[in-house]
């Protein structure tokens, strides 16, 4: 369906999805979905919910397609829209109580039950130890965090799908940085990376 | 995720604070580093192809789905508040169109068919659209200027028809 699709560029494809044209959408949709879903993951941190949220990203997306204009990238839109959804979905669930706890780690990230040996354990438990460490980061700062080490976004986008100034990203950034070292090799900072 | 994008310098504009020596900087640096290695530890759960398919089924607006938007917008506008508020903003433009002060104004008539004049002698005759939009109530109205002599005062008359040409009629202006 979609491979006749595979070297048309975001723009031609949001353009034609624009105009109702279901495949085009769907290969938009099979492009970039993943990276939703990582973004989503890394801010909700919580695999139970994390469906729903990448569902309400692309609800949006596909709702506004009519608004986008071509001429801007689709991708950093995109990404914009995974955002500001993940943190919505991620407070929104903090209220109700229902973050993921420390035995809460999803079933996915932890080793099958055959190949539980002493190394793989090691492995289960340093990525409970990380998912603690990021879970205790602000998710302004998880997000600062997730989107310019993983989605190598600049600071000036950054900035824009937060609404503050890039200095603010960069306190994010740093912030987040330092208390995952703390939670993480639990060893104090020195001087120059103390503030 | 390689951290080509965690530079040194990115680390010094990050922490811009003095380090003890280069090689504390340094060793700060690389731990920040290792910090970064480790986090990509925790793996990111894939979505299934049937979480795939299911997500994609229900986000992309299905025809069905755009008509029954449609009918949502009709239902909202049958509701009574709406449909009365409808009807008084409609009354209101209406009302405005019609106290609106009439300014007709008529048809501007091309110089060139306004009227024409014919010389005989020291009589000219004015006839043409000009003359029948002054004297509406005559048929083929003609004006005629006649001087006797060329310094003497000249005689309006305006000629032209009753009742379809039953009555003549003849006015000195």
């Amino acid at each position: 369906m979609m491979d006749g699709h595979d070297s048309i560029s975001d723009g031609a494809l949001v353009k034609a999805a624009q105009q109702g044209d279901r495949d085009a959408a769907a290969c938009l949709y099979h492009r970039h979905v993943d990276r939703v879903h990582r973004i989503c993951y890394r801010i909700v941190l919580d695999g139970s919910q994390v469906t729903d949220c990448v569902q309400e990203v692309w609800l949006k997306v596909f709702r506004n397609l009519g608004r986008f204009q071509c001429e801007k990238s689709f991708a950093a839109w995109l990404n914009r829209v995974a955002a500001n959804t993940a943190i919505d979905c991620y407070r929104r669930w903090r209220k109700q109580g229902r973050h993921v706890g420390i035995d809460e780690v999803p079933a996915e990230a932890l080793p099958a039950e055959e190949s539980r040996d002493a190394q793989s354990l090691d492995d289960a438990l340093l990525q409970k130890r990380i998912h603690e460490a990021l879970e205790e980061i602000t998710v302004n700062q998880r997000t600062a965090f997730v989107l310019r080490y993983y989605e190598d976004m600049s600071p000036t986008q950054i900035a824009q799908v937060l609404g503050c100034r890039e200095g603010t990203v960069r306190t994010h950034v740093r912030r987040g940085l330092l208390a995952l070292r703390a939670k993480l090799t639990g060893q104090p900072v020195t001087r120059g990376s103390e503030k | 995720m390689k951290h080509a994008r965690f530079s040194l310098e990115e680390f010094k504009a990050l922490f811009p604070d003095p380090f003890g020596s280069q090689e504390e900087m340094l060793k700060e640096y690389e731990a920040f580093r290792a910090i970064l290695e480790q986090v990509d530890q925790l793996p990111v759960p894939e979505l299934s192809v049937r979480e795939r398919a299911e997500i994609f089924r229900r986000s992309w607006p299905e025809p069905a789905q755009r008509r029954a938007r449609v009918w949502t917008w009709l239902a909202f506008l049958r509701r009574p508040a709406v449909t009365f508020a409808a009807g008084l903003v409609l009354g209101c433009a209406l009302m405005f169109i019609g106290m609106r002060p009439q300014t007709e104004t008529p048809e501007p008539i091309a110089p060139e068919q306004a009227f024409t004049v014919q010389h005989a002698g020291h009589v000219k005759t004015y006839e043409g659209k000009i003359l029948q939009a002054l004297y509406p109530q005559i048929e083929n109205p003609r004006v005629t200027v006649e001087k006797k002599q060329e310094a003497s005062k000249p005689r309006r008359v305006l000629q032209g028809t009753l009742d379809k040409g039953q009555v003549y009629v003849l006015w000195n202006l």
